[in-house]
């Protein structure tokens, strides 16, 4: 099996918005419309804080977690959105008769009616780029290297993203041949157990990850 | 979320038309409203016209509705489903009807007509049974529309009875416990919606830097703007005050009080079931209502 997803280490994540503005140029996201968003969770007093000052915040990339168990899929009446064999969801815009039940059922808020085509969208986690062996363009853009995509079934250590250092290739063709960098790679020591999060689940299953290490993982899992 | 109107109005007309539908399916076991019965079933049959013309306003594509429609774990496939089998039922309840020529129609056809409408509203009510809203998802929101099917139904028979010319006292104390039932039924939904502020997940303090002067989402600040619209419109006009005209339509017991009452009780039912669906989908946030 495989389940395509993105882990972002949120201590590496500056906040550029560079994952959002990246989505909006390539996929053509409508104004008012965001298949990728970045929040910021806090600042927030820090556990034993001892004054007003000793606070912390994160920042938090929002978008379709490409769940386990899709709520979306299962209330589309005409199985425009479906879950394909990358474990991605995906929405066959021929078939989408715009009844929004789908947005309705996304416990993110992250679908999207495009009023002007009639149907549901969001994120499609690139899948005209990753169909041809290349990068979601969010990972490609991310200014603090902290988005890595790969397979969530076969380990979170060897996402990839863009290579990094001063002689690293950076075109855009170099992706599709390698030229990368893996989680393992770059991303300081973690503990599985205690700082890789998720969003709230309510039995849907969000695949996306997030490290998160010495600070408060907000809102629950 | 954003106020959907065609679903607003289709869930209200499709508790109005099964409502009345089951109410003369339960008459029709004891023999009763033999002069109305057949208006009835037009009259449920024209509700459910405009609750299917209303609901097609809600579709950006609705030319597409065939185009795969049938996945069978969708609320709104359901629906459709639940809708041809109310229409089967109501078109042989017809049939019976028309071959009697008494206005009596065969126990089974009435205890199908009472199946058919119990199993409509709830179908189409658990349609909006979701986790990922907090608000919706408890068996309370199914419940609160079979609630306004059990007001609307009884208090629009007492009226068409009363014009036909029927014994409306054979509705009287239906229409009085449906409207009690209901009333029941949406202040617990009232309530349940009340407390719903408290089942977000909370971040604490967030911002979004695409929006740096825009509110943070406050839930408990949302629910507490629909509490007017609750208490006053669904509880106080939707529920209370059909009890109250039911309970005198049923003191007087004429006909000439029951088309006063009755249609007291259906235009305040109505506008209360409207209210609550506003609120519903005015406190319909995601469980993660952040952007």
């Amino acid at each position: 099996m495989t389940q395509y997803a993105i882990v972002t280490d949120l201590n590496r994540c500056v906040g550029c918005l560079a994952c959002m503005v990246a989505c909006k140029a390539v996929n053509n996201v409508p104004i008012g419309s965001y298949w990728n968003k970045v929040l910021r969770i806090g600042p927030s007093l820090k556990k034993g804080a001892t004054s007003s000052r000793d606070v912390e915040m994160y920042y938090l990339p929002v978008q379709c977690q490409h769940c386990a168990d899709p709520e979306c899929v299962k209330v589309c009446p005409t199985e425009a959105s479906h879950k394909l064999e990358d474990g991605t969801v995906q929405i066959d815009k021929s078939k989408c008769i715009g009844c929004q039940f789908c947005a309705m059922a996304c416990p993110y808020n992250v679908r999207y009616l495009n009023e002007e085509e009639g149907v549901v969208e969001k994120c499609t986690l690139c899948e005209q780029i990753t169909g041809q062996g290349g990068l979601p363009q969010c990972v490609i853009q991310c200014g603090g290297r902290a988005r890595f995509f790969g397979d969530m079934d076969a380990g979170i250590e060897g996402f990839e993203a863009p290579a990094v250092g001063y002689d690293a290739d950076r075109s855009y063709d170099a992706l599709y041949t390698g030229n990368r960098v893996t989680l393992g790679e770059l991303a300081q020591d973690f503990d599985e157990a205690t700082e890789l999060h998720r969003l709230p689940d309510v039995g849907n299953g969000p695949e996306f990850a997030y490290i998160l290490r010495d600070r408060e993982w907000k809102g629950g899992e | 979320m954003e106020l959907q109107w065609p679903l607003i109005l289709f869930t209200t007309l499709v508790a109005w038309s099964a409502g009345t539908f089951g109410t003369q399916g339960i008459l029709a076991l004891r023999g009763g409203a033999r002069r109305s019965q057949a208006a009835l079933v037009v009259v449920s049959a024209a509700l459910l016209a405009l609750s299917g013309i209303a609901v097609f306003f809600h579709l950006e594509h609705w030319e597409r509705i065939f185009n795969g429609f049938g996945h069978l774990s969708s609320g709104i496939t359901q629906e459709l489903i639940a809708v041809v089998a109310f229409a089967a039922v109501a078109v042989a309840y017809f049939a019976c009807l028309r071959r009697s020529g008494e206005g009596a129609v065969p126990k089974w056809a009435a205890v199908l007509a009472v199946a058919a409408s119990l199993v409509l509203v709830a179908v189409c009510a658990h349609s909006y049974v979701m986790a990922a809203r907090p608000a919706w998802d408890s068996v309370l929101e199914v419940l609160s529309v079979v609630g306004a099917s059990c007001i609307l139904g009884p208090a629009t028979v007492a009226v068409v009875m009363a014009l036909r010319g029927d014994d409306v006292s054979a509705c009287g104390t239906l229409a009085l416990a449906g409207a009690a039932i209901g009333a029941v039924c949406i202040v617990a939904y009232a309530a349940f919606l009340q407390a719903s502020g408290g089942s977000f997940v909370e971040v604490g303090y967030y911002f979004d830097p695409t929006h740096p002067t825009a509110a943070m989402a406050d839930p408990e600040g949302a629910v507490g703007g629909q509490a007017g619209l609750l208490w006053l419109g669904a509880v106080a006009v939707g529920a209370a005050v059909p009890l109250v005209a039911a309970f005198l339509g049923r003191r007087r017991g004429t006909a000439g009080a029951w088309k006063v009452w009755g249609s007291v009780g259906v235009a305040c039912a109505l506008v209360g079931a409207v209210c609550l669906r506003v609120a519903f989908y005015e406190l319909g946030l995601s469980v993660f209502m952040f952007y």
